[in-house]
């Protein structure tokens, strides 16, 4: 059975976000660490287009085994472009508090919008079903 | 790997707790900046220093943050006149520990700031995942 579309971009959706959630926790964690420079992830759109582009393998039997297109595998953790205002710290450091914070906001926002999004089209699939 | 979620609370909870031992080093360092050593020009207290570096969890594979060392800053005592002291030396001269108040105050400044921001970063973490388990509540 094929995913319901919506749903699967969705869900691809939650995932990225929460291994957003995860880098960026990490940066705020060795915001004082030496020599420890600001890392965040592949844009939404990137690992969008890749995963359209990877071929899913031929299989002769339905039963046989997929290959599993949501995974963090193709999530690619990359140093961010460094904040020109703050730049490298005296001690090797890169992380700027402010950024990273404002990023963890607009992840949380997201990731608001994402879920009441999937829970109404939820809702309005259910509406049609009971009747 | 586990669920990027539950990592991000582990580095949040290891950056939480590597800040409050900067916090108990900041705090040794201001109680002590004053303390002289006991005999006639014996060293005083030295300041204490605290380094970090970041380590890979193997259970969860989270890059969580650790003390990596704690060290003694080898900057030189500060030398005070003061004969009647009991640790004075033969010239008058007392040691006294090399401790700046008020840089120990910028560090206590930042490591509260840093806390602080894993606090943050736990409570929005938190707030993802239950959003995520009130997508079951809803649809009754």
């Amino acid at each position: 059975m094929n995913p319901i579309q919506l749903f699967e971009l969705a869900s691809r959706q939650a995932e990225w976000l929460s291994v957003r959630q995860q880098v960026v926790a990490g940066n705020i964690a060795n915001a004082s660490t030496p020599k420890y420079l600001a890392k965040d992830i592949t844009p939404f759109s990137a690992v969008l287009d890749n995963t359209a582009m990877v071929q899913h393998m031929a299989v002769t039997q339905p039963g046989h085994m997929a290959s599993n297109d949501i995974s963090a595998d193709n999530i690619d953790i990359e140093e961010s472009e460094l904040n020109d205002e703050i730049g490298i710290q005296e001690s090797g450091n890169s992380v700027a508090i402010s950024e990273e914070l404002s990023k963890t906001g607009e992840i949380k926002r997201q990731h608001e919008l994402n879920t009441s999004l999937m829970s109404s089209f939820h809702r309005m699939m259910l509406m049609t079903v009971k009747r | 790997m586990t669920d990027p979620l539950s990592a991000a609370l582990k580095i949040a909870g290891s950056g939480l707790e590597a800040q409050s031992t900067r916090m108990r080093i900041v705090s040794e360092n201001i109680a002590n900046a004053r303390s002289t050593g006991d005999t006639p020009g014996a060293d005083p207290y030295r300041r204490k220093t605290i380094t970090f570096g970041s380590e890979l969890d193997k259970v969860s594979g989270a890059q969580v943050i650790e003390v990596e060392k704690l060290g003694f800053d080898k900057s030189d005592f500060i030398e005070e006149y003061d004969p009647g002291n009991p640790a004075a030396d033969e010239r008058g001269v007392v040691k006294m520990p090399n401790v700046n108040v008020l840089i120990e105050m910028g560090d206590m400044r930042e490591t509260n700031r840093t806390y602080e921001a894993n606090l943050q970063t736990i409570k929005q973490t938190r707030d993802m995942i239950s959003q995520t388990i009130s997508l079951l509540k809803a649809s009754q």
